[in-house]
């Protein structure tokens, strides 16, 4: 799409119904945005609003009824290339160890990571001499920067995030905010980031989304005119971002 | 831990002797008469005579629960994954299976053994029969376990159905599959015993009517001691194999 840009993301009119008849629910209704090549956006909404389905579309992972969906120019029907995708639960294979989940995402496709490819990968995540460790030998915090590698190492033009620090303690969660800020700012990658906290969506975002409860609509688009680079206790202290959390909070009903 | 472990097996063990003593002691104090209940010393005492015959009719009844095991393991492992990536076969051959776990496969040995002959092909089919099931069964179960959010994880990498059947489906399947040999393996011996009873020459089962048949009940007593050793000893092999697939428990 022109308007989006190479790597951008196009919504249209998307409608997603779950169930027939007596149980049908409607999980997104007439869902329209875009998003341009390299914008960071993320979506926020009470839960049960359909934004997981909502990224589980943009991934073609599900169908969707009405609509059309177009990701880096083409459209959404099944999993796209260009795209990465970090799930809310790591999903890392216990019977591998952290090199071999981190460049699974590849070797699922016959090629693989070089060594100095998967050397930086893991000297970026913080994993560093943990290379031969398996899954349930890392914390919770080192499995998710795994999930986050294995889908970065393939350097994906879209990033597609299901609430991957959902789980995650808040300075952890702080870290892997920035080194994802790092990433995006030195790859430029277009990315969509689910999440439920206001506060992660403002700090790192150029626009937020709002959707309503179910069946989920676009309430609001907000865009967030914070300074880059941008930093967990410097950006919080401005007081733009106050008013940011404070409206969207709003719009959310929390307050 | 470790002191834990010894402690365990040091009970385990007393507790055998202490089982042995009684016996011994009471085939004596009550003067049991030893074609009824040998004692313990008399059971010892035949497997030291007889131990050309036991090791040899163990090592023929080895081959024939190897033989019926392994072919479980690769049929079962076959028709498994036939019933899970084939609605027709899912359909007809899955039914047709039950069906046949439900024949009490005591009942068909001496078909088999008229089918078959008297010689080893007869022991390896009913081993076979005994141990075949809970292979299909398990791998099936293992198959159709895989987590959906790791499936949907595979979907989102655009793997292909062979790299997602041999990346994913295939070790998250092995850990019930090891569970369904360490089943199966016993029923193989199980399975052959039953073969050679139903008709043969030799093998450990032919040992025990032989002895029981001369009132030498000391020796069936030997020969169901070879018997009980040999399926410890191919179970505990399967458990070390099993070892490989250390990641069950995650």
């Amino acid at each position: 799409m022109a308007a989006a840009g190479r790597n951008g993301i196009e919504l249209a009119g998307v409608s997603k119904i779950f169930g027939q008849g007596e149980s049908e629910v409607t999980a997104l209704s007439d869902v329209s945005f875009s998003i341009r090549d390299s914008e960071f956006v993320s979506v926020i909404g009470p839960s049960g609003c359909g934004k997981s389905t909502l990224l589980r579309i943009l991934a073609g992972l599900i169908p969707y009824e009405r609509g059309s969906v177009q990701v880096a120019g083409e459209p959404v029907h099944g999993a796209l290339d260009p795209v990465g995708v970090v799930f809310q639960t790591s999903n890392l294979l216990p019977w591998l160890n952290v090199e071999e989940n981190l460049t699974l995402a590849l070797r699922v496709n016959g090629s693989d990571a070089s060594a100095e490819q998967r050397a930086a990968m893991l000297g970026t995540l913080g994993l560093t001499g943990f290379e031969k460790r398996y899954p349930h030998e890392l914390s919770g915090g080192m499995r998710h920067r795994v999930a986050i590698g294995q889908a970065l190492i393939r350097d994906p033009a879209v990033l597609l995030m299901d609430e991957p620090f959902g789980a995650l303690d808040a300075l952890t969660r702080d870290h892997l905010n920035m080194e994802l800020l790092r990433i995006w700012q030195a790859r430029k990658k277009t990315v969509v980031l689910i999440t439920h906290s206001i506060s992660e969506a403002v700090l790192l975002s150029d626009r937020v989304l709002v959707l309503s409860e179910r069946p989920g609509r676009l309430i609001e688009d907000v865009s967030i005119d914070l300074p880059r680079p941008r930093d967990p206790s410097d950006t919080r202290e401005d007081p733009r971002f106050g008013d940011y959390i404070v409206q969207l909070s709003e719009l959310m009903g929390v307050r | 831990m470790k002191a834990s472990a010894n402690r365990g097996l040091l009970e385990g063990l007393l507790f055998f002797v202490v089982l042995g003593v009684i016996w011994e002691a009471s085939v004596h104090v009550f003067d049991i008469k030893p074609y009824l209940l040998p004692a313990i010393s008399d059971i010892a005492d035949a497997l030291w005579q007889s131990r050309a015959i036991i090791w040899e009719n163990s090592l023929i009844t080895l081959g024939e629960v190897l033989w019926g095991f392994l072919s479980a393991v690769v049929l079962g492992v076959l028709i498994a994954v036939l019933i899970y990536f084939v609605p027709l076969a899912r359909r007809t051959l899955y039914p047709f299976m039950i069906a046949l776990q439900s024949i009490p496969k005591i009942g068909l040995a001496p078909l088999i053994v008229v089918w078959f002959g008297y010689g080893l092909s007869s022991k390896v089919i009913m081993a076979f029969l005994f141990a075949f099931f809970p292979i299909v069964i398990s791998t099936l179960g293992g198959l159709g376990g895989v987590p959906a959010h790791l499936e949907e994880h595979f979907r989102a990498m655009r793997a292909s159905p062979w790299a997602t059947f041999w990346r994913l489906r295939v070790p998250s399947a092995l850990p019930n599959f090891v569970d369904g040999c360490k089943v199966a393996m016993p029923l193989a011996v199980i399975g052959a015993i039953v073969g050679e009873f139903v008709g043969s020459n030799d093998g450990l089962g032919n040992l025990i009517l032989m002895a029981t048949g001369s009132s030498q009940t000391a020796l069936t007593f030997a020969a169901l001691a070879a018997v009980t050793a040999l399926s410890l000893a191919l179970f505990y092999i399967i458990e070390l194999l099993g070892r490989l697939v250390w990641w069950r428990s995650n």
